[in-house]
């Protein structure tokens, strides 16, 4: 007995012991942990296509252009650019002096190297399609000029250049073989470590040829549970989460320690409608269904007012967003009339191809719908069933009773020509594209033509505000939102700002004591 | 006994070949494209064939299980598609992780299980008789996700005692070891009880108290020892289980491990880590399950297996 009694005193010292001791504080000032919601796909920025990824590349690496604070492009590796008359060669003059963090000069070859392996199909480089079908060749002029001859006009090509797949990497490296795994750009930060399954870490480049930056290290993890994410920041054990899920926002808005940042909304969540299955055919069905969206409601509910409802196929964040055209206005009677007039007094039933997470939104389609008398069959699906599905042939779709899929998009570029071409020109109908609804207009696909080769910017602008309206008229998808992108940081960290899309920015960071 | 054993691991080749063809099928019949998946939501559908190439996914299946055969049988398990290292070295980074975690909430279990059970055997109809099975009904029913939670809302959180993610020191190991161990606790904590009490009656008990041995040497030498046998085998049992429990413990914790690297493998459809895992985890639970054998050879000599 007192055997026992001495091993179950020892067993409750040791986890008082455990209990009591205090967590040491983590990192100082010079310290900023950030974590995000999924790991990186890869450390060559050419290789991957997410946002998050690209977070953690951007600090390391640079393009030739880059987005300012107020979403306009401005030159960085480069120092100027210009363009022929016919929009088809675009000749950069770049910064010298510049040195990869691998001690690699900077130069023309260096950049004709970097888009090279883009070009080649053999590389098979995950981003390398929205180059390879804009860019003919790249050549470098003199040292400090290069020179893209593209394809066709394209006056969205400094946007293009502005993104994460558009970094420019050490030549040295990429003949090595190893920017999958150890990144080496020009930027302010250089590679220290990738722990696959921990973190990666990064510190700050002292042959950086701009400001340098004033926290030493950037420490990136990331959790696959958005409670973690928020548990993370409110403990104070991270200086920043992204992106903060909507339903966390009403908790830490009241938290003193934390602030909330709000990029501008990139992207659009819309119900993508199959105008070749009957009742969908009808132009007043599609339009009853929009009448019957309350996405005021949606905003407030699902978004807790983060985020604004879409008037529009493009994004407030886009170039050619036009804020005055007409959405559709809540108005459940408006859409049983029009119901009625298309011949449907007693309502339709409508299904919709869903993905699991977004399982919340849908349901709420479906209770409002039901007010117009419009049944929602939701059919959800997992992530990689739904592709197969939304990315079907009308035949295939017919079949399986998919009147519409739920979808969100966002153009990179911020471009109204990639977000509005790939989604309702006639020739990306799925499966060769995202025109997930087979929307056929050809008024639409002239005007989208014209908008994609205009190099002035006034006139592109109009033509791209024609075409928001003509698609809207024609109601090829139920509108919802605009989500804005929204992250937390510990507040004593200033000068953080979220780029469109869910991008973290990050030159003008500070961490106080 | 050797005869046994070596029939046993004599088998575990076998096993393992068939368990490979079953996972290198299940992860290419999973709806979703690893090229897909790579390249991205927005890449073109041009990408995404040039990635299949590129990956070898467009060879035909047996030609592609040829090849990880053959070189699976080197030691080669293949390259990971996302850490881009070889799914070998993926492992034996995280494999630490998991086992020192299996170890400390194994622990755990063993010291707060045995020592309930054997209380509430002793001092049976009791309070603290009743108190510990309904706390031991609890445990063994409670979603090891939830409880995970709470434990990081309380510890970390709210008090700030712990950290609350990683594996950076001995007490990152606190929280994720006792969420992991409050299942098989449970489950040791009511077999011991049970075991305990069809002892205690047993002839050889009495004797022993006859003898005039102390009540700690009649409970710990004689009840206890052959109380251990459905204990020991629970224990070995559930090591499956534990490790199963791992994956959620792991992904809630932010914890380096096997778990966490297979929740990641899934997600990402990276076929050759997920293929790597699940062939580690059968050889583990094949040999926890032959040294629970052992032990119990050990623990009760009339044991043998012919």
């Amino acid at each position: 007995m007192t055997q026992l009694r001495r091993s179950s005193a020892v067993l409750t010292a040791l986890l008082s012991l455990s209990l009591l001791s205090v967590v040491s504080a983590q990192s100082g000032s010079d310290q900023l942990n950030i974590m995000q919601s999924e790991p990186p796909r890869s450390m060559d920025p050419a290789d991957q296509t997410a946002t998050f990824t690209g977070n953690v590349l951007a600090p390391m690496y640079e393009g030739l252009t880059h987005f300012n604070k107020a979403l306009e492009v401005e030159a960085l590796l480069a120092t100027k650019w210009s363009v022929n008359k016919a929009g088809t060669e675009w000749t950069f003059t770049l910064r010298s002096g510049v040195q990869f963090q691998d001690g690699t000069p900077f130069n023309a070859a260096a950049v004709v190297a970097s888009f090279q392996r883009q070009l080649d199909e053999k590389r098979g480089l995950a981003a390398s399609g929205r180059f390879r079908s804009v860019i003919d060749k790249v050549t470098a002029v003199n040292p400090t000029t290069v020179r893209f001859t593209l394809k066709k006009p394209y006056p969205a090509f400094p946007r293009l250049m502005s993104g994460d797949a558009a970094f420019i990497v050490s030549p040295a490296a990429d003949k090595k073989g190893t920017l999958g795994r150890q990144p080496v750009g020009t930027g302010p930060y250089s590679f220290v470590e990738w722990k696959s399954g921990e973190y990666v870490l990064e510190k700050a480049n002292p042959k950086y040829w701009g400001k340098k930056p004033s926290i030493q290290t950037l420490k990136w993890t990331w959790t696959s549970e958005p409670s973690v994410m928020n548990l993370a920041i409110q403990s104070g054990q991270v200086d920043m989460v992204n992106p903060l899920p909507p339903i966390f926002t009403q908790v830490l808005k009241n938290n003193p320690k934390v602030t909330l940042l709000q990029g501008k909304g990139a992207s659009v969540f819309w119900l993508s409608l199959n105008t070749k299955l009957k009742p969908l055919t009808d132009v007043r069905v599609r339009q009853a269904l929009n009448y019957a969206t309350d996405q005021k409601a949606l905003v407030t509910t699902l978004l807790r007012g983060y985020g604004e409802p879409a008037n529009s196929p493009l994004a407030p964040a886009d170039f050619g967003y036009d804020p005055t055209a007409p959405g559709y206005p809540y108005d459940a009677a408006k859409a049983k009339k029009l119901l009625s007039d298309a011949g449907y007094p007693n309502g339709v039933t409508i299904s919709v191809a869903s993905q699991e997470p977004d399982s919340s939104i849908v349901q709420a389609l479906q209770g409002m719908w039901a007010k117009a008398g419009i049944t929602l069959k939701i059919m959800q699906m997992e992530s990689g069933v739904w592709s197969q599905a939304a990315f079907g042939t009308p035949a295939e779709k017919a079949k399986a009773g998919i009147n519409s899929s739920f979808a969100s998009w966002s153009a990179g570029t911020l471009d109204a020509d990639g977000q509005l071409s790939p989604l309702y020109a006639t020739s990306s109908a799925s499966p060769a594209g995202a025109n997930l609804g087979f929307y056929s207009n050809p008024k639409v696909d002239a005007l989208l033509a014209q908008g994609s080769a205009e190099t002035d910017s006034a006139k592109r602008k109009a033509i791209y505000a024609q075409a928001q309206r003509i698609i809207s008229q024609d109601a090829a998808h139920v509108l919802l939102y605009y989500p804005s992108d929204i992250a937390a940081v510990q507040a004593n960290v200033k000068g953080v700002w979220i780029f469109p899309g869910g991008g973290i920015q990050l030159e003008d960071a500070t961490k106080g004591k | 006994m050797f005869t046994y054993l070596f029939r046993k691991v004599a088998m575990l080749p076998i096993m393992l070949l068939a368990v490979s063809l079953l996972i290198f099928s299940a992860v290419r019949l999973l709806p979703g494209d690893p090229a897909r998946v790579m390249a991205g939501p927005q890449a073109t559908q041009e990408a995404v064939n040039d990635m299949h190439e590129r990956l070898g996914l467009g060879r035909p299946f047996i030609v592609q299980y040829q090849v990880f055969l053959s070189s699976a049988l080197r030691g080669d398990l293949g390259e990971s598609l996302h850490s881009k290292l070889p799914v070998t070295q993926d492992i034996a980074e995280r494999l630490p992780y998991t086992a020192g975690l299996a170890l400390t909430s194994y622990l755990f279990a063993m010291l707060v299980g045995l020592s309930t059970g054997i209380f509430a055997a002793i001092y049976r109809g009791t309070w603290f008789d009743h108190l510990a099975m309904i706390i031991a009904i609890l445990g063994a029913s409670v979603a090891n996700f939830w409880l995970a939670l709470m434990a990081l809302t309380l510890f970390s959180v709210q008090l700030g005692w712990l950290p609350l993610l990683g594996a950076d020191s001995w007490k990152s190991y606190i929280l994720p070891s006792v969420t992991l161990g409050v299942l098989p606790a449970a489950l040791i904590a009511r077999m011991t009880r049970a075991s305990m009490l069809e002892n205690l009656h047993q002839d050889f008990v009495r004797t022993a108290r006859a003898k005039g041995l102390s009540s700690g040497a009649v409970y710990l030498r004689h009840t206890l020892r052959n109380a251990l046998i459905p204990i020991v085998t629970i224990v070995g049992l559930n090591f499956g289980g534990l490790l199963g429990g791992a994956v959620i413990t792991e992904t809630v914790f932010n914890w380096p491990g096997l778990g966490r690297l297979l929740v990641d493998a899934v997600r990402f459809r990276d076929y050759a880590v997920i293929q790597g895992v699940t062939l580690l985890t059968v050889v583990i639970v094949v040999s926890i399950n032959l040294l629970v054998d052992v032990l119990l050879s050990a623990i009760d000599p009339r044991i043998r297996f012919e």
